[in-house]
Order: structure tokens, then sequence, then C-alpha cells
């Protein structure tokens, strides 16, 4: 064991205790090719294979499991290739950020518009492979959305481009056999690094559009009203730009915000639309940014006793889901509680467009929570809840479970990841799709 | 064993670096990781170590690599500022670096040195206490006649103490900047003294290796000395003084200022600055986000109606002893900054003589404020 070794296990996530003898190798590779090396290094050893961005997500994706594995980071390839303003996209390697990304298109005028609240960590090929979106997803979408091709280094060192539609290799067996199965974009977005690692990505840029914008605060006297809200919102496909619900505050964290409650930012002249779907107030500029700025710090702030932790990285209300928020939200602190969890903070983007593991796209919204962890917890009971958690999403149709890009006890992601492995091979991040991944995450809580 | 304070001392400090969540903010902006890429030498990574410490410790070779770590870092608080999570990152650092050299004295060898001359002869170089203020005294004296006159003790007692500090008594490259600070409080009529052989490290390189006790001798020291001149404001020139004689001092009647702010505070107006070349202004760390002083250097550029670009946040790589703990990196740091902002075309206007050395020893133009003013106030005065 190396520093070097353990420290690449470093993530936002609970799952971060690791074995670290269980790594038997750390790249920072800065071109394809060296990927290429540190791939045939782990396959001549029979080692797996994680790639790891930033770290930033909540799901322990980017830990490997417990496999014998070899870690690639791509945090060295964060080189912006090309940028072609006519045709709208830009070339990057994949542990650019989008922060880094856009001071780069500024000068141009133009955007990367998926901005997560860690875009100034959270890496494009890291994002590609959760299918991150920001809270702006609703009008923009998620990666998949915005993500014209990837580049990916498969475990047998062989090269494969996925667009939203098909597949390029300059194998053609590899290619006809991948098209074959139907492989785009949607495949990779949400593969959780299960497929190989991603070099290259080209994603849609566009103008950075001068409108007027203002901010609104809407408070509701319970979450089904503001569910109902976000409901007529959908419906109307509302050019709301911005939209953060605060669903609950504990009161070391809450300050001036008044749960549940909307934040939003929308074209001046959509104002009078929205008051037929909601009051609200109108926001000064200085209100509004500090109202950004309190919701884009929530994740990381800590109680004035104890530390918060995030047992999951969010639940999804849609359809139907949206009328019940108060009931689900209910749930869910009772069952915190009957852990000895104290409820911290419930927040999200809202509304919010993602994809379930058919890939058709849900919409509504998408509510992180925060948990305040009672001391002398076990890793054990902090799991135990965790599994509680996820059978009652899935009896109140709450969709992330645990996280609603996690493919592992998502039976139609998982199988068709394990489809297109049958294709290209295994050897990457085979813990996600293993039976008994909830057991190997329980070890790393 | 731990006494019950010492226990609850580690208990709060654990307590601190586990409220890290790893969200990661703090690894892109610090400027270690930008020049090294690989995550051991992020903010987080280190926290991160801290809190899997159990599994770390238990091999020698890996507690070993973990204090060399410690000291791989410029100590320039953007982690901290960055912090959502409460963790006091620098106090970390601090109580860490301390507990490395207390665990493993020997492989703090080349630190030795530092400390013996700072026990010894009271500052960093090794030199004579006496020579303090010779060096610019025999460059300065023919232009600023009666300048020997100011230094303590043929000066008693003023209403302003400047301290100088280190680097600013004994290195050559810093001649332009006190020629420039005592022609400009000259022009002034401000009632100064130096504090000369008297003057005693401030104690800064000291707690950046977490020898509170030594730093302690140092501070009283100086506090004694400073009293007995009846100044009632202390000006001082270096961020890292400033730092320790600020928050470390408790004084009680006497301000302590930055020179920015000294003459911010002074001067209304200034005659404009007759601008030939192209600046950029680089914030020293210690200054902008431990002192918190921010607004005062701008403000005097503005009055002197100087024109500059701002450069980004980040450190010269010159701070936290990285000079001495990893000159190599220390320079890597600064020449990526050099490349990514263009530096080269420009003169650097910075309000600090460790920032200045730095830029210097990497072949970039720079001045500091003051050598701005006194051009803008030898111009007034005709």
């Amino acid at each position: 064991m190396n520093i070097r070794d353990i420290v690449i296990g470093a993530n936002a996530s609970i799952y971060y205790r690791m074995d670290f003898r269980k790594i038997k190798g750390v790249f920072y590779p800065r071109t394809d090719e060296q990927v290429q090396e540190a791939v045939a290094w782990a396959r001549e050893r029979g080692y797996d294979v994680t790639p790891k961005g930033g770290g930033s997500g909540l799901s322990g994706a980017c830990t490997g499991g417990d496999r014998d594995r070899v870690m690639i980071s791509s945090l060295q390839m964060k080189e912006v290739l090309s940028v072609s303003k006519d045709q709208g996209y830009v070339d990057v390697q994949p542990g650019a950020t989008p922060d880094e990304i856009n001071v780069l298109l500024a000068p141009l005028k133009m955007k990367f518009y998926v901005t997560p609240s860690s875009r100034d960590v959270a890496t494009v090929g890291g994002m590609l492979n959760t299918d991150g979106g920001g809270n702006d997803a609703w009008v923009n979408g998620t990666m998949r959305d915005n993500t014209l091709r990837a580049k990916i280094v498969l475990y047998d060192g062989r090269l494969i481009t996925v667009e939203q539609k098909s597949v390029k290799s300059s194998d053609s067996q590899l290619e006809s056999d991948l098209n074959s199965v139907g492989m785009t974009i949607n495949d990779v977005a949400s593969s959780h690094g299960t497929l190989g690692f991603v070099t290259e990505l080209r994603l849609s840029i566009r103008p950075i559009v001068q409108e007027r914008l203002i901010g609104g605060l809407a408070e509701y006297r319970d979450s089904d009203e503001l569910g109902s809200t976000l409901r007529r919102m959908i419906e109307t496909k509302s050019p709301v730009k911005y939209g953060e619900a605060i669903v609950a505050a504990h009161p070391d964290v809450r300050g001036e915000l008044r749960p549940p409650e909307l934040i939003l930012e929308f074209p001046e002249d959509y104002a009078s639309n929205l008051e037929n779907i909601t009051h609200f107030r109108k926001l000064t500029a200085e209100e509004l940014a500090k109202l950004k700025d309190v919701r884009l710090k929530l994740p990381k702030r800590n109680p004035k006793k104890g530390l918060q932790l995030a047992l999951f990285e969010d639940y999804g209300f849609y359809g139907d889901g949206l009328k019940m928020i108060q009931e689900g939200v209910a749930g869910i602190d009772l069952l915190l509680k009957k852990h000895g969890f104290v409820p911290f903070a419930k927040y999200g983007h809202a509304p919010s467009k993602w994809y379930l593991g058919n890939n058709a796209a849900a919409y509504g919204i998408i509510l992180h929570s925060r948990e305040i962890r009672p001391e002398g917890i076990t890793k054990a009971e902090v799991f135990k809840a965790v599994m509680e958690l996820v059978d009652l999403c899935e009896e109140a149709g709450i969709t992330p479970k645990p996280e609603h890009k996690w493919p592992y006890n998502d039976k139609v992601k998982n199988d068709r990841i394990q489809q297109i492995r049958e294709v290209i091979g295994e050897g990457f991040n085979t813990f996600v799709l293993q039976s008994d991944c909830n057991v190997v995450l329980s070890s790393m809580v | 064993m731990l006494t019950t304070t010492k226990r609850a001392q580690k208990k709060r400090s654990e307590m601190t670096f586990e409220k890290c969540v790893r969200c990661g903010s703090c690894m892109k902006i610090c400027p270690i990781f930008d020049a090294m890429g690989e995550e051991q030498y992020s903010p987080r990574g280190k926290l991160y170590l801290l809190q899997v410490m159990d599994k770390v410790e238990s091999d020698p070779e890996l507690a070993k690599e973990f204090r060399r770590l410690l000291f791989q870092c410029a100590m320039c608080g953007r982690c901290t500022d960055v912090c959502s999570s409460d963790v006091d990152l620098l106090r970390i650092w601090h109580e860490q670096r301390a507990r490395a050299i207390k665990d493993a004295p020997q492989e703090f060898a080349y630190l030795g040195a530092l400390e013996k001359s700072l026990e010894n002869v009271k500052n960093i170089y090794g030199l004579s206490p006496e020579d303090r203020a010779v060096y610019w005294l025999d460059e300065l004296e023919q232009e600023i006649p009666n300048l020997r006159k100011r230094v303590f003790p043929e000066a008693k007692t003023a209403d302003v103490v400047v301290f100088l500090g280190c680097l600013m008594s004994f290195r050559a490259s810093q001649v332009d900047v006190l020629r420039a600070l005592f022609k400009s409080l000259e022009i002034l009529k401000v009632d100064y003294l130096v504090l000369g052989a008297e003057e005693f490290c401030c104690g800064h390189p000291l707690d950046l290796m977490g020898d509170e006790a030594g730093a302690k001798k140092l501070r009283t020291h100086n506090k004694r000395v400073i009293k007995q001149t009846g100044a009632k404001q202390l000006i001082t020139c270096c961020p890292g003084c400033l730092s320790q004689l600020q928050n470390n001092y408790n004084f009680t009647g006497i301000e302590v200022l930055h020179h920015t702010q000294f003459f911010d505070r002074l001067l209304q107006s200034i005659e404009p600055y007759k601008q030939t070349e192209e600046f950029t202004y680089h914030d020293p760390c210690e200054l902008h986000r431990i002192c918190n002083v921010k607004t005062e250097p701008r403000s005097l550029l503005k009055k002197m109606g100087v024109q500059f670009r701002e450069l980004e946040l980040s450190c010269c790589g010159g701070g936290g002893l990285l000079r001495m703990t990893d000159p190599n990196l220390s320079d890597k740091i600064q020449q990526l900054r050099a490349a990514r902002e263009k530096l080269s075309s420009t003169t650097v206007i910075t309000a600090c003589p460790a920032c200045r050395e730095q830029l210097l020893g990497n072949n970039l133009k720079t001045k500091d404020i003051i050598e701005l003013l006194v051009t803008c106030l030898s111009e007034a005065k005709g």
C-alpha cells in the first residue's frame, strides 16, 4: 500500500472506508494511449478497472467496490481539444469540469449548459457515467441530451465511438455487433463506469442568450401544494430557467428559508403566466443570488452539533408522485428517525428532468436529502437504513433506488448493461452489477 | 497517556476533519494539486487520509509519506476559504504539522537549521542580529539623511513603529521596497522608527512548523520592545508578519496595519501615476485571506489611477515554508501561473516581500505598491 493508492478512494459518498490492499494500481493518464496502456496493465494481471472522475458523486461507484482493481483517474485529462462555434460543439477530454469548459467558451459567448451544483469539480466523463444534470435540466436536459458522442477504451483495448444513434469502430465486426444490439449514448449514460473508460466527449454548446431574467420566491402550506405547482409547470412547459425547491431545512441551516418553498428564475415576460400557476414574490437580483448561494452550499453545511451525511443522493417524485410529496417525505423521515437519524435538509431541482432505466424521460422533482448521523451508529446500521429506504421508495413509487442513476437494482438498466458487456467484454467496474453489490457497499460505510 | 485537556483538543480536531464531506470543491483550486495533478496532494486527499488514519498509521512508511505531504502545502488558506462544511483546514494543517515534527523530528532535520537560527540569532538567515539594520542602511543612508536616527534605540519613541521582518531586513532584493517605504514616510512627515537589532523574527516560520513555544519567546521580546516605543501604530510590509502581529500578539493600544492600509488611510487623494507599462495585481494569500486586507491595496491603486488586470486569487507558491520543504514544487506553481496568466509580459504588482522573492526568482517583473506610491508622492512634491 502507498498513500497514492489510498487517496484515490476519496469520494463524496458514504462509501469511503475500503480495503485499500485491493487497489493494485493507480493511473493518471493524460492521453488515449496512456489510458490504453493502463487498461492493458490491468488486463494482463486480471484486474478489474474502475474509472474515476472528480469523486463528487454519492453513489460510491467510483470506489470500485471490493474487487482487486486498477483505478484510472481522468483528472489529468482536462484539455478542451477543439471548439466549433458554428456547429455548436466542443471536444473535451473527460476530466474537464463544466466550469473549466465554460471559462474557455465565455469569450466566444457560448456555453455548455449542463451545470450541476458540483460543476467546479464534477468531470464531464463522470457526469456522463451518472447522466448528471443541473438545476436547469428541465430546460437543458441531462448529460445524455448534451453529449453528441463519446470515445471509449474497452477492456480489451479496442476503441469505440458511441454516438446518439449508433456506434463506430475501426473494428468492423465490433461496430456491427454493437449496432445490432442498438448501442447508443443512452447506454453510456448512467453506466457507472461498467462499459469502459471515456477518453473524449463531444458536447453540445449553445450561445449565451441575453434575456432578461427575474427571480421569484413561492412559499407553500405543504409539499403537496408545491408538487401541484410543479405539475402545472411541467404540463404547461414552463420556461423556468432555474428552479430549486427547499422542502425541509434543519434550524441550524434554515436561516431565512421558509420551507416548503420554490426559488425560481424565469424570463421577465413569463411573470404573468407564472402568476396563473403559483403565487410568488419577486426577488431582487441580490436576494436571488443570496438564495442561490444558500442552496448551493446546503449539501456541504454541517449542523452545529454532529455531522451530516447523505444516505441517498436523491428521491425522484414525478407524475402522480408529485401529489404525494408530503406523504413520501413523512415516510422517509419516519424511517430515518427510527434509525436515529435527524432529518437535516431536503431540497432539489424542480422542475427537473431525468431518465429511467428504460431511457424514458421523467419530469418532476429531484429531492436531495441530508441527515444528521447519530453518534455511535455502526456501519451495518447505517446501511440497514439505506436498504430500508430502497424498499420504501420501491413501494411508494419514488424513483431513486438508492440513487436514480444507480443500476444495481434497476433491473432494466442492469440487464441492458449486461447485454452490451456480452459484446464488448467484462472487466470494467464489475462490482456495480454484482448481486451482492449492497453487501460490498455496506462494508465501506 | 493523554491529559483531559489534550484528549478534548484531540477530539475537537478530529471532529473538525470529520466534518469534511469530501465534496472536492477544495481540489481544483489548490495550487499544490494544480501543480502535481494527483489526489494525494489535494486538501480533500489529505483530509481523507486523516479520516482513514487508522489504516494509515499502522504502516510506518505510510505515516512517513503522509508527514511529508503535510509540508507540501503553501498554507494559502484557499481550501478553508472555499469550504462550505465549516472545516478549518488551515488549523488542521497547523496542528498536523506540529504533530508530524513531534512524532518524527528526524524527518524534518532540514527545518532544524531554521529553528536553531531563530533560537540563536532570532532571524531566519542565521545572520548576526546586529546586522538587521546594516545592509539597507548602507544602501539607503545617503539618499535618506537621518535614516540612522530612525533606528531603535537611537530613536526611542515614535508614533509609528515599522516592523520590517526578516526578508526585508536582510535581502538585497527588498531594498527598492524599503527605499520607497522610508521615502514615503519621510515625504509625508510621519514620526516613525525602525526596531533594528531589537527586532526579532515575528514567529511566523515557527507558527507554520507548529512550534508554539518557540514562537511565543520571539513574540514576548518583540512585544516588550514595541511597547517601550510608545507607538500608537505598528506597520509592516510583510503579510506573514502582519498575520502574527495581528492575530497572536494581543496588543492593546497599538493598531497593527499593513503598509497599504496605513497609506490608504493617510491619503485621500494621490498624484496620478504616470503609467507606461502593463500591470497585473497579485493578492498575497496571507494578506487577502488570513488578514482579510482586500480593499486597501486596490483603493491605493485606484487613487493613483493605476490600470491593472486582476489575477486569480491563487498562491505564488512561496507560502507555508514550501520554498524550504519543496523548492521545485514552489517554482512549478509560479511557472504554471505565469504561463496561464501571461505574466511575463506584465509587471506584477503585489504587497508582500515573500511573493516578491518568488516572482523575482522566476524572472518575472514585480513592484510593491509602495514603489508606485513613492513615485506619485515624489512627483507631487516636485
